[in-house]
């Protein structure tokens, strides 16, 4: 019995982790530039498939090296996109900017559908993958604990720069009033296009341990991208702790609906928790409530 | 000046139009629709379906076409991507029919896609025969709606049978997507004739098309330890649901359905595959000269193996295709009743013949992974 919930609990920490790492995008966008980012789940995508088409490409490349290189490049695609399709619409109405986002998901979508191909694909297997028995009868194999312990360093590390850094308190006081640090001398698009940056390149990561640990294809983004827009929201939009708090507690419901309840209500218990969430606590677990500007 | 600038673009415009329509009626050709997924999900099948129906097209019109009033008529396969979506298969379905005003109409291949076309054609009285459905609703009540497989309570029957008495399995688990008509039907057909053979399922667990993780579903599987497990699902999804079946410890045997059969399913699971049985339609190790034919043709002109999508589709092309000429018109309710009149037509996958329904009687084959491969096990009429 304990046995089962422990196994349980370690398959729900490997899928909060992958939701934490898309998560976090929404809510720093969303944190600097009150955008819900409807294309950062194809921005997942695009880094599982950059980093698939580096060791297809290049072979022998080791992971170690991979992983940065096509976190790098992500990152270097979500800033392009935020100077191309969303800075032009800073001050237009909100929901121009929300369905360009949409527009540009559509757009990588079939841009990685045309190169690359539809068919489903898997990342040749880089992590270790042995299957450990932690105690009595509960099993981990090695790929999965080492995601886990990477992506909780990942989220460490951003939790480190946006509290303890120079560039990191310039986006808490882009977060807090945008106009307000216009005139206290931060460069505007330079915090917007790094925030852009680290939720790309995590997403990156994401797309990478997802390719490892499940498949990739072009449309895999859409339904990831709204669990972790989900968990985002749950957790309290534009809040990082929040952002993975939600994650987790996502990926927990759904594994021990499956496990206790019965999998076809998976789905079901998992968003009427969401709706339920809301109602309570209309900003998510650790939003603050935000007064509109009128 | 300006004046004689437009009048000039609408004398251009008309005359691009008369040009248009001269083009468009020369070309009085038999026209037959294809619905396939050639994106999506399942893209790798839509390619195959596309192969198949090329090489008919070429094969057709290398004889001069299909006689029909009288002349020799070339054929056009319009082919459209229903992207493995009901609702984008509603849509081609609705295109072909009322656009293309085509005579009949060849797939869809998921029977979640040809249960939203095939009520289209039904009430618009155009003759539909699917390849690959095997989802006892596609046809079922309607006059003008054929395929060339078996189908799923056949299936079901074959694979519990198989379980209980070649794999000696006593107890038995099913994982399967609760969104997709095939996999959802053929379930549990699969549930109730294992049980009523004596057997006992243990677990019988869903997930939602495009799900990628599945390990609570089979923690709890393995928790009740199956002697088999029985994943209905597309080639597709299938190598990752064992991949993470074997990573969590649950090293029982495994079997699935005719859904598994493309190249795919050994190119994204590798060894994992090894020494899983399926249910299919045909096997190429089976010694018809039909096949073999066909086979031969298709890996010269594609440099691909074949699948049982790919044989079924040029089956029911052809089948089509022998209807038309015998019916000796592009009058669709004229080739419905010669569809409906097929007797004995010897196909790729064994003879075809329609006895009042849309479905024909055909045997179905076991096949097993050994070394990468499919190999023929057994055959079960």
């Amino acid at each position: 019995m304990v046995n089962t919930i422990i196994q349980q609990l370690l398959n729900a920490a490997q899928l909060g982790a992958v939701y934490a790492l898309i998560a976090l995008g929404y809510t720093m966008v969303y944190g600097t530039i009150r955008l819900i980012n409807f294309a950062h789940g194809d921005i997942f995508m695009l880094g599982g498939y950059i980093g698939f088409l580096l060791v297809t490409c290049i072979s022998g490349l080791p992971l170690v090296v991979m992983m940065p290189l096509a976190m790098l490049l992500t990152a270097m695609v979500g800033v392009l996109i935020e100077r191309v399709a969303y800075r032009r619409l800073r001050n237009a109405q909100r929901m121009s900017m929300v369905i360009t986002a949409l527009g540009v998901g559509i757009f990588l979508e079939n841009l990685v559908r045309l190169v690359v191909g539809p068919q489903t694909r898997q990342l040749p297997a880089q992590l270790p993958n042995r299957v450990l028995t932690v105690f009595g009868n509960v099993v981990i194999t090695e790929d999965k604990l080492l995601i886990i312990l990477i992506s909780m360093s990942l989220m460490v590390v951003l939790w480190l720069f946006v509290n303890k850094t120079l560039m990191g308190t310039a986006m808490r006081a882009v977060a807090d009033n945008g106009e307000a640090v216009l005139l206290m001398g931060i460069n505007l698009n330079l915090v917007i296009a790094a925030t852009f940056a680290i939720g790309s390149a995590l997403a990156a990561a994401g797309g990478i341990f997802f390719g490892q640990a499940y498949s990739i294809d072009p449309y895999m983004g859409i339904d990831l991208g709204w669990k972790a827009f989900i968990a985002a929201v749950i957790g309290g939009i534009g809040s990082i702790e929040g952002a993975v708090l939600g994650s987790f507690l996502l990926a927990g419901v759904e594994v021990l609906t499956v496990a206790y309840l019965s999998s076809n209500l998976k789905n079901g218990i998992a968003f009427g928790l969401l709706i339920i969430l809301l109602l309570v606590r209309p900003n998510g677990i650790m939003g603050k409530p935000v007064l509109n500007k009128v | 000046m300006r004046r004689f600038g437009l009048s000039g673009l609408l004398f251009s415009a008309t005359a691009l139009l008369v040009v248009l329509g001269i083009t468009g009626c020369k070309d009085n050709g038999l026209k037959i629709g294809v619905s396939a997924p050639l994106s999506g999900d399942i893209a790798a099948l839509g390619q195959s379906t596309r192969n198949a129906i090329l090489l008919a097209q070429e094969e057709i019109n290398a004889r001069g076409g299909i006689k029909i009033d009288g002349a020799l008529k070339k054929v056009t396969f319009i082919i459209e991507d229903d992207e493995n979506k009901p609702e984008s298969t509603a849509t081609v379905f609705q295109k072909l029919i009322s656009q293309d005003k085509v005579v009949a109409i060849i797939g869809s291949q998921s029977s979640k896609c040809s249960n939203a076309g095939a009520p289209i054609a039904e009430s618009a009285g155009i003759p539909q025969i699917t390849p690959w459905s095997t989802n006892p609703n596609v046809t079922k009540g309607k006059k003008y709606i054929f395929r060339a497989c078996f189908i799923d309570p056949f299936q079901g029957r074959v694979v519990a049978k198989f379980a209980m008495n070649r794999m000696k399995a006593k107890t038995a688990a099913v994982l399967y997507d609760v969104a997709s008509d095939y996999n959802k039907g053929i379930a549990e057909v699969f549930r109730d004739e294992f049980s009523k053979s004596g057997g006992k399922i243990v677990g019988f667990e869903t997930y939602n098309t495009n799900d990628k993780d599945f390990s609570g579903q089979l923690s709890k599987i393995r928790g009740a330890n199956p002697d088999i497990l029985f994943l209905p699902n597309y080639f597709n999804e299938v190598p990752l649901q064992i991949q993470q079946a074997r990573k969590l410890g649950l090293n029982c045997k495994i079997i699935g359905s005719d859904s598994w059969d493309n190249p795919e399913l050994i190119k994204l699971g590798g060894k994992v595959m090894e020494q899983t049985y399926f249910t299919n339609h045909y096997s190429p190790d089976v010694d018809r000269p039909a096949s073999k034919e066909f086979i031969a043709k298709y890996m010269k002109k594609f440099n691909t193996p074949v699948d049982a999508a790919a044989a079924l589709t040029y089956d029911s092309a052809n089948i089509l295709v022998k209807a038309i000429e015998k019916a000796g018109k592009a009058d669709p309710k004229a080739i419905r009743d010669a569809i409906a009149a097929t007797r004995n037509f010897n196909g790729v996958t064994g003879v075809i013949t329609y006895n009042g329904s849309g479905d024909p009687l055909k045997g179905a084959v076991v096949i097993r992974i050994e070394n990468g491969k499919f190999v023929f096990d057994s055959a079960v009429n």
